[in-house]
């Protein structure tokens, strides 16, 4: 017979090198691939979001900017520019570097390619929204251009990805900055938020916490150097200028109407009956389209009839049916409450 | 064809401009299309004064103190219904099969001057797996499959799914897991079919995947005559019944928790990148057709387990005749393997036979314990238990099949992880075979058969040292 | 295999072409019947009405994975049925509803039976209203007629059969009533002795009504044969690769509708 001790020690010590090997994400292993994948192709394609995020934002790249973009070392970074120089992807003249028509395309194609992994992610997964980015980083890599046009196919062409950035066609074409940010609106007008920039991935991550999102409408109730109060969806939300400038807003033209308020489906108590006024854009992909397929478009009455044991899911009578949602869904759903004599 | 291209390109040109409401646009306008012809076309009578017998049941069964007791009664109920009323006609069936026909078989293969070997292979082997699976399989799947199929008709398992999704969202599950999970304990294969009404295709592959730790009909047999041997066996006598029982219900439980912590780990690990999309119809309450549901259920039921035992279980009854008779230097391959396994089994706290009845009864739980007592007898060379090598067999009493396992040198603890291997081990070939042609995935169907089969390794490992540990 | 001139009255309309790309043999058949429906409308047992199977069928959403076929005959013509999948929609993008579209698009199935829940009948309409979108032949199943009698809902079914240009038969299909009764309409619409006006959709679109009235005009005059262009217009401004890949190939315009012959 086997002494129990050693078996156990044997197994644990087993058990401790699986985990330092396979471990999500600080796991030898992962850890392992991503410097192997630090190759070429990724380098060069990083490289050249990069000159081709600068050319958009009309700003100058030099060497010290994409050396620190790429987390690399100076020579490093040096030898990837004369690799594109070679390939005719970039032209450098003194410290500014600039993208070809060739390095352009292919930037734009890359950017394409992330773009709508964003967008499947968004619309078709679970993956939180914090992690969409990271994820499209690796994957836009490793995406031939067959692959994305089945992806966009997939998708239904979107033209958006979930920050609101426009997604280039398959032809390389890219629709051109709409909007301006956040801290250069003014106070006591209405907005419409049409994209949140994905990086520094800290900052989105507290703007995403707030219930910030792409299409959301806004009203500005303060704006000075010091912060910027504005009413969200109803909900008052307060930010620093700096953080504001990462919100980029279109304000609502004269013909435009601004949206009613609204409560959200979830709080209509049993029995009680309401008018659908929309769904929150938050609501993406599939799940909007069962919604809509449920009969929740704007101007169905619904009423709630059951409540689950802790009120999540309930079931609300639309059009006829008894359907079950979620709270994370009846939170997404807005609503006026009809009331009754 | 460039005029095309034009159109394409105008409409892309469109599409900017539109933004991507269209969608919701287009719903909205048929549905107002849809409002105004039902309108004119739907009258309703009597309105509102009507009893709403709908409303009135929904609110009893999802109700905040009604709801989990009628689910909990309903569910004992079916149980109930399945334990008590199988019992008969499985011993019937099992008369009719094992000790009538197969003696007849038997004396038919020797008039006929049969080789021995082939009668061995094709009456002792085949037949006798076949026969097995189907006087254990058919009598509780004919009537706990039709007892789910009236619920279901009536329009109650949506509400069953309602009242759960609370704990399943929690793991990252649906609802309607709960039901497949309770299908499960009938069939697991069918609990994996069941997994369609789940139209997410996360939430559904967890459902597929966590069905097998649902105990089914061909292991709850298991499970009852290993706890009334080692654990009844364990206490007073006057204790003996209620222990094993417990015993029985806690691998059970211990099974639900099991697929939900797998569920819980699978949504958030490699599960995480599937589509997901939760929607749960409660549709109306409808009068059950009781004859013809229980009619088309039964032959749809005989005839997936007829199926199962000729295209599974006939060819593994043919594998255990052969391991137990092909003979090298006058010792069966049965007997090399289980000395050689032996050792490692013991660190697992089993032995070399239960290792080789599960892996040569893939196919079919319910004949484990036939060929771990077959193989038992053959390596201890107990003499007059059985009818011979590669022939399996139970015996009328517990007791007898007790004194043979101890005979057989098994423990407490051999008892106790042999009811958890056969909770935590691969699923039967025909859930593997279902699970690959419902996914058409080879990734899941590895997924679903190699994780439980681990953790079943894992277990019984700490369970095997701890207790030599502290025992 | 149809052409586009062949001038014969009660031929069948099915793309035979099509339908065998789609998997489906019609070698021994006249024509072809697709089933469509929401779930939960009873949609696998009016399929079992009419082929006579005793398969069981739940009430569970979702049940018809895939595509189910089977077969009947009605006076000399043999008819073959497809149970598609129940779908709430053919718009989104689940695979469901991509089967069930382009089976009734591409396949150009000579009846699309659609099932609906009388009791329901507002919900079910959604379905509805898109099938005859993309087809001219349906015929209106209003199953579970039984159940809205229980609920007090009645429905005026030559009413609603006027309003939608389609035969619209009331049937309790667990209980067999209505069943003669909807084979001889699938009978005459498929013979072309009852010719289908389906409605289509009439409200406007918010925002959108010029880019569709502009391509429209553009896809009437590339293909003069198509019979429904204002949902073409639509699939393309919803960016919908199946249809703008079949616009771009030319396929669409040689799916021809029933009424264009007789005219």
């Amino acid at each position: 017979m086997v002494d129990p001790i050693y078996a156990l020690s044997i197994f644990s010590a087993l058990l401790i090198i699986l985990l330092v090997l396979f471990f999500p994400e600080k796991g030898i292993i992962t850890r392992w691939k991503k410097i192997k994948s630090q190759t070429g192709r990724v380098l060069i394609e990083d490289a050249l979001k990069h000159l081709y995020d600068c050319e958009f934002k009309n700003l100058d790249c030099s060497l010290n900017s994409l050396t620190g973009n790429l987390t690399l070392k100076a020579d490093q970074t040096a030898s990837v520019i004369s690799n594109l120089e070679s390939m005719g992807l970039v032209t450098s003249t003194g410290n500014k570097i600039s993208l070809t028509s060739e390095g352009r395309s292919y930037a734009i194609r890359v950017v394409r390619i992330h773009r709508l992994w964003e967008r499947y992610l968004a619309d078709n997964t679970s993956v939180s929204e914090t992690e969409w980015h990271a994820i499209a980083e690796e994957r836009e890599h490793e995406t031939t251009d067959e692959d994305a046009n089945r992806l966009a196919a997939r998708l239904g062409n979107p033209l958006v990805d979930p920050h609101g950035d426009p997604i280039p066609n398959a032809d390389g074409v890219i629709l051109a900055k709409q909007g301006i940010t956040l801290n250069n609106l003014e106070e006591g007008k209405y907005a419409r938020i049409i994209h949140i920039e994905d990086e520094p991935k800290e900052v989105y991550a507290q703007l995403t916490a707030q219930g910030l999102y792409p299409g959301m409408q806004i009203y500005v109730l303060q704006s000075s150097k010091e912060k910027i109060r504005f009413e969200a969806d109803g909900e008052e939300c307060v930010l620093a200028p700096v953080l504001a400038s990462n919100l980029t807003v279109l304000p609502f033209t004269e013909k435009e109407s601004v949206q009613e308020s609204f409560e959200n489906l979830s709080s209509l108590e049993t029995d009680e009956a309401a008018t659908i006024i929309g769904i929150s854009n938050a609501m993406r992909g599939q799940q909007r389209r069962r919604m809509l397929d449920f009969g929740i478009v704007p101007g169905t009455v619904v009423h709630t009839r059951l409540r689950s044991l802790k009120g999540d899911p309930a079931a609300y009578e639309v059009r006829g049916a008894l359907i079950a949602l979620r709270k994370n869904q009846s939170d997404l759903i807005h609503i006026k409450k009809i009331k009754e004599n | 064809m460039n005029d095309v291209e034009e159109i394409i390109q105008k409409a892309n040109k469109y599409r900017w401009e539109i933004g991507e409401n269209l969608h919701d646009a287009i719903l909205e306008s048929i549905y107002t299309d849809a409002a105004r012809i039902a309108d004119k076309t739907v009258t309703r009578q009597g309105g509102k004064q009507k009893f709403d017998w709908d409303r009135w049941i929904d609110k009893l069964v999802t109700g905040r103190w009604t709801g989990f007791p009628i689910m909990f009664l309903l569910l004992v109920i079916v149980f109930w219904l399945t334990i008590s009323g199988a019992n008969v006609p499985s011993a019937m069936i099992a008369s009719l099969l094992v000790d009538t026909i197969h003696p007849l078989l038997k004396d038919g293969a020797n008039f006929l001057h049969f080789p021995w070997w082939l009668s061995g292979v094709l009456i002792d082997g085949a037949y006798l797996a076949l026969a097995w699976v189907i006087s254990v399989m058919l009598p509780p799947m004919a009537i706990f499959f039709p007892l789910f199929t009236l619920l279901e008709d009536f329009g109650y398992l949506p509400r069953v799914a309602f009242n759960m999704d609370n704990l399943y969202r929690r793991v990252g599950a649906h609802g309607k897991q709960a039901l497949t999970m309770s299908m499960g304990f009938g069939c697991n294969a069918a609990g994996v079919i069941a997994a369609r009404i789940i139209d997410s295709p996360r939430e559904r592959i967890i459902a597929i995947i966590t069905n097998n730790f649902s105990l089914c009909n061909g292991r709850w047999p298991t499970q009852i005559l290993i706890a009334t041997i080692f654990i009844g066996g364990a206490v007073p006598s006057f204790l003996a019944g209620v222990t094993s029982a417990a015993a029985v219900m806690i691998v059970a439980v211990l099974g639900v928790l099991f697929s939900l912590i797998v569920s819980w780990a699978l949504s958030r690990s490699v599960l995480k990148g599937e589509a997901s999309a939760f929607s749960l119809e409660l549709p109306p309450y409808r009068p059950p057709r009781f004859l013809q549901t229980l009619y088309t259920s039964l032959i749809d039921r005989t005839i997936m387990v007829l199926w199962r035992a000729v295209v599974f279980a006939a060819p593994a009854g043919v594998a255990i005749w052969l391991v137990a008779n092909v003979t090298i230097n006058n010792v069966s391959i049965a007997e090399y393997f289980i000395n050689w396994t032996d050792p490692y089994a013991m660190i697992l706290g089993l032995n070399g036979v239960i290792i080789l009845a599960y892996i040569i009864a893939i196919p079919a739980n319910e004949i484990v314990i036939p060929t771990v007592l077959m193989l038992t007898v053959l390596t201890t060379k107990a003499t007059g238990l059985g009818a011979g090598a590669g022939v399996m067999f139970e015996m009328e009493s517990v007791n007898d099949t007790a004194a043979l396992l101890h005979a057989g040198g098994w423990s407490v603890l051999t008892g106790i992880n042999l009811m958890l291997f056969s909770l935590l081990h691969n699923p039967c070939s025909t859930t593997i075979y279902t699970i690959y042609k419902e996914t058409k995935s080879m990734k899941w169907t590895l997924i679903s058969t190699f994780l439980p089969i681990v953790m079943g390794i894992v277990l019984c490992f700490f369970v095997a040292q701890f207790w030599q540990l502290f025992a | 295999m149809v052409t586009p001139d062949s001038n014969c009255f009660n031929c069948p309309a099915h793309n035979s072409a099509n339908l065998v790309k789609l998997g489906i043999d019609m070698s021994n058949f006249d024509y072809v019947v697709a089933l469509a429906g929401n779930p939960n409308t009873g949609k696998s047992t009016v399929f079992n009405a009419l082929t006579g199977l005793k398969q069981h069928t739940g009430n569970w959403p979702g049940k018809t994975v895939g595509r189910a076929e089977g077969a009947f005959q009605f006076g000399d013509k043999r008819y073959k049925i497809v149970d598609l999948p129940g779908t709430y929609s053919l718009l989104s993008t689940s695979t469901d509803e991509e089967i069930a579209r382009d089976f009734i698009l591409f396949g150009q199935p000579d009846v699309t039976i659609i099932v609906v829940d009388a009791s329901r009948l507002e919900r079910n309409l959604n379905l509805a209203l898109q099938v005859l979108e993309i087809t001219d032949r349906a015929v209106l199943c209003l199953n579970l007629i039984d159940e809205a009698k229980r609920h007090h809902i009645q429905v005026d079914d030559r009413l609603l059969s006027k309003n939608l240009g389609i035969p619209v038969i009331p049937t309790a299909a667990r209980q067999n009533v209505g069943i003669q009764d909807l084979l001889k309409n699938i009978h005459a619409v498929a013979t072309g002795e009852y010719i289908c006006k389906p409605y289509r959709m009439r409200s406007e679109i918010k925002n959108v009504s010029h880019a569709v009235e502009d391509l429209n005009k553009e896809l009437e005059a590339k293909f003069p044969n198509l019979a429904n262009t204002r949902w073409i217009a639509l699939r393309l401004l919803e960016g919908d690769q199946r249809v703008i890949d079949a616009v771009r190939s030319g396929e669409i315009g040689n799916l021809t509708p029933v009424e264009t012959e007789n005219s």
